[in-house]
């Protein structure tokens, strides 16, 4: 048992690294690295000239390591292969890595951990929440269409159509309806309140959910219609197995063989998912985050991929990767558990 | 299932309610919420580079001088007056005198050491100084007056007016504060970038390492009237009145010494559409800059103006057409003055800016009255003379449709042009799609490139690009055209590869000249040459449009970014 | 035969979704191929008003009737078809990694050999002689194998760890999100319109492969696939003909969802500006329009019903089947 759970680890870690490295390599050597600097330097005319603009870039890639080699070898067009030794970008993090730091960000000049835990004080109330109601409302969704024939075709048309819509057009539309003073404005237009404003703690969880009302009805209601289309798919295949029949001839009711017997095996190709939702907690979501003001994971990549600010988008792409590597051993665990017939290779 | 639901309502509810109690506790008139799009994300003094940032290091901090929108030249703000200047060939004096008046917040005097200081720091190796050397860098030495210990004289190299401005135009930061043992008083101002290693500063750099100022600027109180009262990065940056400022002491003060609002509180909310939610429902005062079509929808409602002020001002940004002319086919200044005829740009106006921005002949903003060169023709469209012009270039209309000329090497190269810019962008993508439709029916194929920011920057700095639109920024004091046209510029910011002797010539004069009319004469010039040669077409000046509270009264908007002066906003008292 | 027992079956409904992807598809063809220039003397038209624009303008001056049917193109050109390849490559994967597991394909070492030896001597010499290595690798390759076939006689082959192989794949793409795996690769390059379709592709297989795999394992489990297994049929054989048919039931319900999922990323991204070019109208484009002018209704109804009505009939059929 300990062996194996530490042939897991091993694994993962093997494969968080991996990623990292694949990650790292691939966007610092996809990207020029002049063209980085460059971007600070277009907001100021005053540095003129050629000579002056060349000298700054050197200095300014120098103060982020970045005038290194990249890797221990590099293709040079005159020399074939070059040995760097260990003076080189991807050493140097490596080293950072074992010893538990991230690096720094190139545009904020502090430690990505703490740009980490900072955003994912926005975005894990946000993504929770968004998480717990919409499992909670698909799994009752699917059970309670699933005894009900008749409103199925109905409930099913009506979540295709809300699946139909993008993210970034149903929370407009949420804005514009319900925070609009042209309409109704019962919920606030963005943030979690404003800077001045003090409350007690007993307060403070009704002020939070208050302000993110919007932006996690927005999720709930994107990420609804998938995972109750999923389970429902699943509850129809396993309602015409003979064991359903079965319970049935033997006096169960309709709403008691879903519950009692069908749910168990139709959960199996939902658990999958599961892998597919944790990672996407931590990851966030860019369109609610930047329409609702909330500085949370989702902003932080986008950001730090638009403004290639290579240290945060590796580190955040290593949590993600990591929560991820957790969710699939989890998903395996609830597999065998759910059903015990599945063996998996060791 | 219902069970489920009920608990929702009742969770809703409970919500409400309690999220209701704690608004009565809201805004007292003093305080001010501006809209902000983005985060200053660095508040060290030595690295300003973002435009949050820049205005927070305004109002927490004073620099010698500052330019002043009304009168488009520098005025004095720490300093008593403008500089005396002395010119002994290619280094200039310019000597200052610090305002008697002026303090730090724990009563101590500014001085000229604190100047020193500040120089020093900005020349001090360890630190993120790379910025700073590039810009102050020709400020080679400070000479302490012997006697008076407000009055110095910095050492500049190369004598261009520009100089002068600029030698006054950063953050004093307090010596007592970083230096409390004036450590770095023994060494004189050039050798600072040689003694890295000295364990003094090496101590002062581990010392100012160790505040952290980029996160906490509340470590470092300027000599300004605010200091930064809270900060949640991503979300709110509040900037609080000290109850006690030096310059309340003066009996009138000058317009860059007043400071009204006792709190300015800065939200950060990146989409335009929740920052117009947020100001009609009255969660924000301020929202500069707004997008030109949310700005007329509003203008329009009368729900928002009866709680609203609009106001709009020119600024010196302009949208121009930058043109690659390293590229065969508009090597030739006809070819570009052809392309120029079919942007519509009366058309653009209306379509991108609702009509309010303002058309231009060249560079300069016809605001700037004194230098503007009104005789020359505006831009507009004129698709026959873009054909006259093609043809007059040697390009000949093809029975196929499409353009040929013949190159020098006998060769026949069709004329034929990519147009790129900023994605994301929706005006830039109206002017690619005029400009796309007007060149089609010419029979000019013409591809549009969205680019992402880094790409479009790596692109037009190899020069791969033919036609680029892009916005440039400018100012009413500075006419230094070197980055943009001369040719000292090429291969950095000079991105459309012009260069020729007359325009070197021609940039280096007005970049030294001083005296107005000799500078109008070279300006219009200057102008002039342009329109002919055109590396740029300039399509129009931006506005800035700023809507705001009704309480806030008269807001004090300028032509230069941010559009407004937060610290001048004089909020009405409300009934 | 099977068509005429379901046409005789269908109710009303399943030919009026046949009927409505039958237009889409007929406004793709016949929709005009070059856009009219935008007409900057109308804009932000309400419909119905205009002789010329009846369903109305955008802010850019663009009619959106004739965007609405060149926008059916694009969906026909792009997200279907991006669709199929992102599930294609999704059944493919999940299944062989769920059926393979880490030990169950034990590789020949010539085979081994035969693509390790030129790919490591091809990463050594570098990127010189690109025709040369071209012509040559592979006939080494195949030297090998011929060769190695008479040299291994006899050896055990090599377990090929394909789940973990597989797995790995998914944890580096899922480890950053979709969209902003997308403008990593914008900034790098402007993806055209097959390079968005690749794109598309090679970043959302994973999660038909991670549905498939679970599926797989559920069937592979069951007795019927055991004893095929232990009758010592081929894998793909046992794939193909055993896993398949009682797998792909848990793709089809996914297939409306997916093609929903893609108009709408693509949405997103014309919106970020990094999707399509600017001169390929969509659907997405113009819902995105609505951020710029809130009030303009006609730029939700129309593109937003045209995608209602796309994606219900996608559902119903893949339903009925």
């Amino acid at each position: 048992m300990i062996r194996r759970a530490l042939r897991q680890g091993l694994r993962g870690i093997l494969l968080t690294w991996l990623t990292l490295s694949t990650l790292f390599l691939a966007t610092r050597a996809a990207t020029d690295k002049a063209t980085l600097i460059q971007g600070t330097l277009e907001g100021n005319a005053r540095v003129s000239g050629l000579p002056e603009q060349l000298a700054l870039t050197q200095q300014l890639l120098h103060r982020y390591n970045l005038d290194r080699p990249l890797f221990y070898l590099a293709w040079q067009p005159a020399a074939g292969w070059q040995w760097h030794g260990s003076h080189n970008q991807y050493h140097q993090w490596l080293l950072q890595l074992a010893q538990g730091s991230l690096g720094y960000s190139y545009q904020e000049d502090a430690p990505v951990m703490h740009l980490l835990g900072r955003a994912l004080r926005y975005t894990l109330p946000l993504t929770l929440l968004a998480a717990g109601f919409s499992l909670l409302l698909a799994v009752h969704l699917a059970l309670w269409v699933s005894c009900r024939p008749t409103a199925r075709s109905l409930v099913l048309a009506v979540l295709h159509a809300l699946q139909s819509i993008p993210l970034f057009l149903l929370a407009v539309c949420l804005l514009l309806l319900l925070a609009n003073p042209d309409v109704v404005a019962w919920f606030p237009a963005f943030g979690l309140g404003d800077a001045e404003t003090e409350i007690n703690w007993l307060q403070q969880p009704g002020y939070l959910l208050y302000h993110l009302t919007l932006p996690v009805l927005s999720l709930v209601l994107v990420s609804l219609p998938a995972l109750t289309i999923q389970l429902d798919g699943a509850l129809q295949q396993e309602l015409s197995q003979k064991y359903i029949v079965t319970a049935r001839a033997k006096g169960a009711s309709r709403s008691r063989a879903v519950r009692q017997h069908a749910l168990r095996n139709a959960l199996l190709p939902s658990i999958t998912l599961l892998t597919e939702l944790l990672p996407s907690l931590v990851a966030g979501s860019v369109v609610v985050e930047v329409l609702f003001a909330l500085p949370g994971m989702g902003r932080l990549l986008a950001e730090a991929a638009a403004t290639q600010d290579y240290p945060v988008l590796v580190g955040a792409a290593g949590l993600t990767a990591l929560v991820r590597l957790l969710a699939q051993a989890l998903a395996d665990m609830l597999y065998q558990m759910a059903d015990p017939r599945i063996r998996l290779s060791q | 299932m219902k069970h489920l639901f009920s608990g929702l309502i009742v969770l809703l509810w409970g919500s409400l309610f309690y999220s209701c109690s704690p608004r009565a506790a809201n805004t007292d008139t003093g305080t001010v919420r501006i809209h902000w799009v983005r985060d200053p994300e660095n508040l060290d003094p030595l690295v300003v580079d973002n435009s949050s940032a820049y205005e927070v290091a305004n109002l927490t901090n004073c620099s010698l001088l500052c330019g002043d929108d009304s009168t488009q030249e520098f005025v004095p703000w720490l300093a008593e007056s403008f500089p005396a200047v002395e010119q002994h060939g290619d280094t200039l004096l310019v000597s200052y005198r610090l305002r008697p008046e002026a303090a730090w917040d724990n009563g101590t005097p500014i001085l000229a050491r604190d100047v020193a200081f500040t120089l020093k720091v900005m020349n001090c190796p360890g630190l993120p100084i790379e910025m700073d050397q590039a810009m102050f860098g020709f400020v080679r030495d400070i000479r302490l007056h012997p006697t008076d210990s407000r009055q110095f004289t910095l050492v500049c190299l190369g004598a261009s007016p520009d100089h002068v401005r600029t030698s006054g135009d950063y953050s004093i930061l307090p010596e007592h504060i970083l230096d409390p043992e004036g450590e770095l008083r023994t060494i004189p101002l050039p050798h600072m970038a040689r003694t890295a290693a000295t364990p003094v500063v090496q101590a002062f750099v581990k010392r100012y390492q160790a505040l952290q100022l980029a996160k906490h600027p509340e470590r470092l109180p300027g000599c300004g009237p605010y200091r930064v009262s809270s900060w949640q990065n991503g979300r709110f940056l509040v900037l609080a009145r000290k109850s006690k400022w030096w310059a309340d002491a003066l009996p009138v003060p000058p317009r860059q010494l007043q400071a009204f609002p006792t709190r300015l509180i800065y939200q950060i909310i990146p989409d335009a559409t929740t920052a117009t939610l947020a100001l009609r429902r009255g969660e924000l005062d301020v929202y500069p800059m707004m997008p030109a079509g949310e700005f007329a929808r509003l203008q329009k409602s009368a729900a928002a103006q009866q709680s609203l002020t609009f106001s709009s001002t020119d600024s010196y940004d302009c949208l121009a057409v930058s043109f690659n002319v390293r590229q065969a086919v508009l090597r030739d200044a006809l070819t570009r003055q052809a392309l120029s005829y079919l942007f519509d740009a009366p058309t653009l106006n209306r379509a991108t800016q609702q009509g309010t921005a303002r058309l231009s002949a060249g560079l300069i903003s016809p605001r700037i009255r004194q230098y503007y060169y009104d005789s020359l023709p505006l831009p507009r469209f004129d698709s026959r003379r873009a054909a006259a012009l093609l043809r007059e270039a040697g390009w000949q209309q093809q029975q196929a449709g499409g353009w040929l000329r013949s190159t020098r090497q006998n060769s026949r190269e069709p004329l034929q042009l990519r147009l790129h810019y900023r994605a994301g962008e929706s005006a830039f993508e109206t002017i690619g799609l005029q400009f796309r439709a007007a060149a089609a029916t010419l029979g000019i194929p013409v591809e549009l490139y969205p680019t992402e920011q880094s790409l479009l920057t790596r692109q037009v700095r190899a020069g791969a690009t033919d036609l680029t639109l892009r916005t440039l920024t400018g100012n009413p004091f500075s006419y230094d055209f070197t980055p943009l046209l001369h040719s000292r510029g090429i291969g950095a910011s000079n991105t459309s590869g012009f260069s020729n002797t007359l325009s070197d010539q021609l940039i280096e004069q007005i970049a030294t000249t001083e005296d107005p009319t000799r500078k109008r004469k070279l300006l219009r010039k200057f102008q002039r040459f342009l329109q002919q040669e055109r590396p740029f077409t300039v399509l129009y000046f931006l506005p800035y449009r700023i809507a705001a509270a009704k309480r806030l009264g008269k807001l004090p908007v300028t032509g230069i970014r941010p559009g407004y002066a937060a610290a001048r906003i004089r909020p009405v008292s409300t009934r | 035969m099977r068509v005429a027992a379901l046409s005789t079956q269908q109710p009303r409904h399943w030919w009026l979704a046949v009927g409505w992807l039958t237009l889409v598809c007929l406004a793709a063809l016949l929709a005009p191929g070059a856009s009219s220039p935008p007409d900057f003397a109308q804009l932000s038209q309400p419909p119905f008003l205009n002789a010329r624009h009846w369903l109305g303008t955008n802010a850019q001056g663009l009619d959106v009737g004739q965007a609405l049917l060149q926008g059916a193109r694009t969906v026909v050109v792009v997200s279907v078809p991006a669709t199929l390849l992102t599930f294609l490559l999704g059944a493919v994967m999940g299944s062989l990694a769920g059926f393979l597991q880490n030990t169950r394909w034990q590789a020949s070492p010539q085979l081994l050999l035969s693509i390790l030896l030129p790919l490591v001597s091809s990463v050594i010499i570098g990127p010189r002689w690109l025709v040369a290595q071209l012509l040559l690798l592979p006939c080494l390759a195949m030297l090998l194998w011929l060769g190695g076939r008479q040299v291994f006689r006899g050896w055990r082959g090599v377990p090929v760890p394909v789940d973990t192989l597989v797995m790995g794949m998914i944890s580096l793409l899922d480890s950053l999100p979709l969209l902003v795996l997308v403008l990593i690769a914008a900034a790098v390059q402007r993806p055209s319109l097959s390079g968005l379709l690749l794109l598309l592709s090679l970043t959302c297989w994973t999660t038909p492969a991670r549905l498939m795999r679970a599926a797989t394992l559920r069937v592979k489990a069951l007795p019927y696939a055991e004893a095929a297994e232990a009758a010592g049929l081929p894998a793909t054989q046992i794939i193909r003909r055993h896993i398949w048919p009682n797998t792909w039931q848990v793709l089809l319900t996914r297939f409306p969802l997916t093609v929903a999922m893609l108009i709408g990323f693509e949405t997103t991204l014309s919106f970020l500006g990094v999707g399509l070019p600017p001169e390929v109208p969509s659907w997405g484009r113009l819902l995105a329009g609505i951020r710029q002018s809130p009030t303009d209704w006609w730029l939700l109804a129309w593109p937003g019903l045209a995608l209602l009505l796309t994606i219900l009939s996608l559902q119903l059929l893949a339903r009925r089947k």
